[in-house]
């Protein structure tokens, strides 16, 4: 039984953690705490549901189309108005992404309603060495994953995430080199949404779907980002992973209704004792 | 200069002028009753909100299409001031008293579910403002001693006997119970009601355990209850939850012979977002059957015609939800009506002492309080439709034993 409880708490941690690499990313690169990232998750989620229940099209391309709406929206969003504070301080950005989101928000409840959608398909489970394990969340840990993998080449390998690290380390040194740092911050935002539209895809397998859910994400994200600590592309995957098994194993000792608590125990601890985070460091990559 | 700031100044009256004429009430009109609706239309209750208002306005737009309610030679119509309390229990407290003191309604309705309208029912108590409930059941709300709290919805405690009793004569095979309730006053206190009547029936509790809402992962409890291998699962919780419930036990391969859920399993929005998972699993409302013949002379005449009604506007079937809070707000403009002129006392009387026949089913208040009528209905989910169970007068099929992992 101990191994299903390992399992049970792995597939959790890799949901998990596809939820916070986008917000990772903004939170560790731009240095901007994405309020916005928990609505991102659950518009992509209802863009897949839509896509996959009114064109009939698969869940896959259905998260696909997310993904690049996502992506525009972001975009857009960063471009036109977020852009406007990047120069002020962290404080005022801060109070306009909560109102944008506050704003999102409540267009969705008002839009969807706050009935749950869920998308009625079914993958089933496999048993594997007499474990049972859900299909959509062994999905899940794939596209961790893949998204962890894609922002790592993305920062390392690309051009544009080279442009990213170097915006970060100094914004004006950047723009002296020719670096266009307006159009590099909004793509960076637009990959953020890109990649909570793919989270938000995989958890529409999973979850019932109500606008209620992104400050839910939202807070599971900053504690995954804490925990596993900024700064480090895998920062998310190991936060991600070490929650579910932490929440897991906090279910088992002390019960359901303590599994939350534990979770933002431990992120106190490491706040107080590695304010990197358990795989942080300090400085940029 | 002079001229144009004359003009300006003209304008500005005027504006002012024909805005106040328009904002003035028309002469002859009574004015309207005023009730104090607090409503959790945004937050983790939004949807419940939603059906509890649908349910309110079904009422105020039948009474107000009748001219209102009719006291001595006057017709009042009646106004529902509303609020969002955004599903926050120290912000609905807020709005009440802000419904009190600064709108000065002249009654309230409770907000959504026992724990809610525990923490408000304080504040119509101490401004001695009569308080109609339409979603809290929870017995201990109505213990507090209070004159101005009338609760639509019976005792848990009508519903878990009812349901422990059916099981026992139905599945006498089963001998062990998994009971697994949300961590909110109704639904923990349900639970614990089915619990303690199972174990006096002789049901063994094999698991007894609490969860918070917004949690994303039942897996770990699953394993632990489907190592203790129960005959019946009670699980409570409102649907968000109950939804993933039903879906992890599905993939970590749980066959049982009976899966009970309470409050989240009652409306149909439960059945649609699970699909062929939803088959076979039992619930249970405070009532709501079309067939029943329960007749009403106020409005709506019967059950059936509520029903139509209600598609009719909002192109959905109703639940016990905005049946209640239609029944609610329909008791309240009987008072009114009986009582006379508008006076409080008198109206509080007659909701203590009178019995109404309305399509809802007879509504009796208690010296507590709570409904007294209790007409628990036992529901099982089939093919996307609900089965009536129990009792047997509005029995519509048979308990099917067995609730599968597709």
């Amino acid at each position: 039984m101990i191994a299903q409880y390992v399992a049970n708490g792995l597939l959790i941690g890799s949901l998990y953690a596809c939820l916070a690499v986008g917000f990772s990313l903004i939170y560790g690169v731009l240095n901007i705490i994405n309020v916005l990232h928990g609505t991102f998750v659950v518009l992509g989620a209802y863009v897949t549901i839509y896509c996959a229940q009114l064109l009939g099209i698969s869940p896959l391309i259905s998260a696909l189309v997310g993904c690049a709406v996502m992506f525009v929206f972001g975009y857009l969003v960063q471009r036109l108005l977020i852009n406007e504070v990047v120069a002020a301080p962290v404080f005022i950005s801060f109070t306009l992404i909560f109102g944008l989101d506050l704003l999102v928000n409540n267009a969705m409840i008002q839009g969807f309603t706050a009935t749950p959608r869920s998308l009625l398909v079914d993958y089933g489970s496999i048993s594997l060495f007499g474990l049972s394990l859900s299909v959509a969340r062994l999905g899940a840990m794939a596209l961790a994953l893949v998204l962890t993998g894609a922002l790592y080449w993305l920062l390392r390998h690309s051009q544009m995430g080279r442009a990213i690290i170097a915006v970060r380390m100094d914004r004006h040194a950047a723009a002296l080199l020719g670096i266009r740092v307006p159009r590099v911050y909004a793509i960076t935002f637009g990959i953020g949404a890109l990649m909570a539209a793919a989270a938000g895809g995989a958890l529409a397998l999973v979850y019932p779907i109500t606008p209620l859910l992104s400050g839910v994400f939202l807070g599971k994200s900053f504690v995954i980002c804490v925990l596993g600590g900024l700064g480090i592309v895998p920062g998310a995957l190991v936060g991600g992973l070490a929650l579910g098994m932490l929440e897991s194993f906090g279910t088992i000792v002390f019960g359901s209704q303590w599994s939350t608590t534990v979770g933002f125990v431990l992120m106190l601890l490491v706040l107080v004792l590695r304010p990197t985070g358990l795989a942080g460091r300090k400085g940029y990559e | 200069m002079l001229l144009r700031q004359l003009l300006k100044y003209a304008s500005c009256t005027l504006a002012l002028g024909l805005a106040g004429l328009a904002g003035s009430p028309a002469v002859f009109a009574a004015d309207p009753i005023r009730l104090g609706t607090p409503l959790s239309l945004t937050g983790t209750l939004a949807d419940e909100g939603m059906k509890e208002q649908s349910g309110l306005e079904m009422c105020v737009e039948a009474v107000n299409a009748k001219g209102g309610v009719k006291i001595g030679n006057e017709q009042r119509k009646l106004e529902l001031i509303k609020y969002d309390y955004q599903s926050e229990t120290s912000r609905a407290v807020q709005i009440v008293q802000r419904l009190l003191t600064v709108d000065k309604v002249d009654f309230l309705f409770a907000p959504y579910g026992s724990g809610d309208t525990k923490a408000t029912a304080v504040l119509a108590e101490r401004y001695n403002v009569p308080m109609i409930a339409t979603s809290a059941a929870t017995e201990a709300i109505y213990h507090q001693k209070q004159k101005n709290l009338f609760g639509i919805p019976f005792p848990n405690r009508a519903i878990a006997e009812a349901e422990v009793k059916f099981y026992k004569t139905n599945v006498p095979q089963a001998k062990k119970i998994a009971v697994f309730a949300l961590n909110s006053l109704f639904p923990k206190a349900i639970a614990a009601e089915v619990r303690q009547m199972a174990a006096s029936e002789g049901y063994e509790v094999v698991y007894d355990r609490l969860y918070s809402p917004g949690t994303l992962d039942f897996a770990n409890v699953l394993t632990q209850i489907k190592a203790a291998n129960p005959d019946w699962l009670y699980a409570t919780g409102y649907i968000q939850e109950l939804i993933l419930l039903r879906r992890q036990m599905a993939s970590l391969g749980m066959n049982l012979p009976v899966v009970t859920m309470t409050a989240g399993a009652a409306y149909p929005d439960f059945g649609q977002n699970l699909g062929p998972l939803a088959e076979n699993v039992t619930s249970n409302a405070w009532w709501w059957h079309p067939s029943a013949t329960y007749k009403d002379a106020y409005i709506f005449d019967t059950a059936l015609n509520y029903v139509e009604a209600f598609k009719k506007k909002y192109n959905k079937e109703p639940t016990y939800l905005e049946a209640a809070a239609t029944a609610g707000c329909e008791v309240l403009a009987l008072s009114i009506e009986q009582a006379g002129p508008a006076n409080i006392d008198a109206v509080r009387n007659v909701l203590a002492s009178g019995r109404f026949e309305t399509f809802y089913g007879p509504i009796k208040f208690g010296a507590n309080g709570q409904n007294e009528v209790a007409s628990p209905l036992l529901l099982q989910i089939r093919n996307g439709k609900y089965v009536t169970l129990d009792p047997k007068e509005v029995k519509t099929g048979d308990l099917i034993v067995s609730v599968k992992a597709q």
